[in-house]
């Protein structure tokens, strides 16, 4: 096991925020190229007529899932080291509807707007200061909110382990998911697109 | 099935390779297991050099000097740890080895009561790719016997009385009492009471070493 290279003490903290950076703007790039600094694209996601925020999400987790799951067979990457987010199921469902909401509204999520911001969009901007306050309103309301931040908390938990099933069988399932998913994109795009053959 | 192929379009293709991937992962288990594999020779050779320990002596002058650049871990048990632990200690017991809560990058500094357990740990750990996992020598026993408790022999000369004012000085700062061999069957050596380390003085700040490291945060 070699990787990940910041917890085998290849780089320091310092490095490790260049490493960041460098990723960041690699992220930007391609959200960029997906066509993502556009509002309308991403919102058009909503209306069903072009899915491409779903089909370039969905292939990003299948291309890393294979990734991390075909280095860490070899004996490359140690997954036990690698960071989780701890889940808080009640907590995360509503975030997760605030963030569709505001995604829906604002026409960005928090990943593509500081890229819309570097192309110049105006309305990217006004997103990015809502973003802030946002930050800053749940900051100051933080000892209301403190029990909803911890609702449902289950620790970090791995597919596999929660649902008792084998790892390389969850893979394939959601390799499978995606694929039925970019079809069944395809055919809502048919149905409700209004040009989807142009796209 | 060639031809199939060259009629496909680029995102079939891909979405083929991904189930053909997906597929083959079913027999895949990238979670590291308890099994590990040792290079014998890499420890053999490490253990000879003496490059696996620390001595009680060189421990307690890293407390005093207020270094931070190492984790302390205290193998024994919780009951154990909590009668008395050496200054800055953690209790990790070896069962929790398993699945070891330290980063790679630490340099930890392992002990047990005889330093039989530090060093079993110490081979786990090196085996999964901690290669800057050390043992006390000695262990706790040890601890006590250089550094709470050192013994000064009743027939000592004079430059040996002289040299023994460090050891006898550094076991008063840790809460011990510096011993005569004749008398030491009788002097207490009862280990000095500690509540969170409060029998011990913290170590000297003045030119103290680096700071903590604290934890960095992780996530998005």
């Amino acid at each position: 096991m070699t990787t990940p290279f910041y917890k085998y003490g290849f780089f320091g903290d310092e490095t490790s925020l260049v490493v960041a950076f460098l990723i960041g703007i690699g992220f930007g790039f391609f959200l960029e190229r997906a066509g993502f600094g556009s509002s309308r694209k991403l919102v058009s996601q909503f209306y069903l007529n072009d899915l491409a925020v779903f089909r370039v999400m969905f292939t990003a987790i299948v291309t890393a899932m294979l990734g991390v799951t075909y280095l860490g067979w070899i004996g490359v990457l140690d997954l036990t080291l690698v960071y989780m987010v701890p889940t808080f199921w009640v907590a995360q469902i509503v975030g997760g509807v605030l963030l569709g909401v505001g995604f829906a509204v604002g026409g960005y999520c928090p990943g593509t707007s500081p890229a819309a911001v570097v192309m110049g969009h105006l309305d990217a901007i006004t997103y990015i200061a809502g973003i802030f306050a946002g930050v800053f309103t749940f900051a100051l309301a933080f000892p209301l909110l403190r029990g909803l931040y911890t609702a449902g908390e289950m620790g970090t938990v791995r597919l596999p382990e929660f649902l008792h099933l084998p790892y390389g069988l969850v893979v394939f399932g959601v390799v499978l998911m995606a694929l039925a998913g970019f079809w069944g994109a395809g055919w809502v795009e048919k149905r409700f697109g209004t040009a989807p053959e142009a796209r | 099935m060639a031809r199939t192929l060259r009629n496909l379009t680029l995102n079939q293709r891909l979405g083929l390779a991904a189930f053909g991937l997906g597929a083959l992962a079913l027999f895949a288990n990238p979670l590291p297991g308890p099994v590990v594999a040792v290079d014998a020779q890499e420890m053999a050779l490490l253990v000879q050099r003496e490059a696996d320990h620390v001595t009680p002596q060189e421990l307690a002058a890293w407390i005093v000097e207020g270094r931070a650049d190492y984790r302390l871990v205290d193998l024994r048990s919780a009951k154990e740890f909590a009668d008395y632990s050496i200054p800055g200690a953690q209790n990790v017991p070896l069962t929790d080895l398993a699945q070891p809560p330290f980063d790679r990058s630490e340099k930890l500094l392992l002990y047990s009561q005889d330093g039989t357990h530090s060093s079993q740990a110490w081979l786990l750990l090196r085996a999964r790719g901690y290669r800057t996992a050390y043992t006390l020598n000695g262990g706790l026993d040890a601890w006590k016997n250089d550094v709470l408790f050192p013994t000064l022999r009743e027939d000592a000369s004079a430059e040996e009385k002289a040299a023994f004012q460090k050891p006898a000085e550094l076991a008063r700062y840790f809460g011990g009492t510096p011993r005569l061999a004749s008398a030491a069957g009788a002097t207490a050596t009862e280990l000095p009471r500690l509540t969170a380390g409060a029998a011990v003085a913290p170590p000297p700040t003045v030119g103290g070493g680096p700071a903590p490291r604290r934890k960095k945060k992780e996530g998005c």
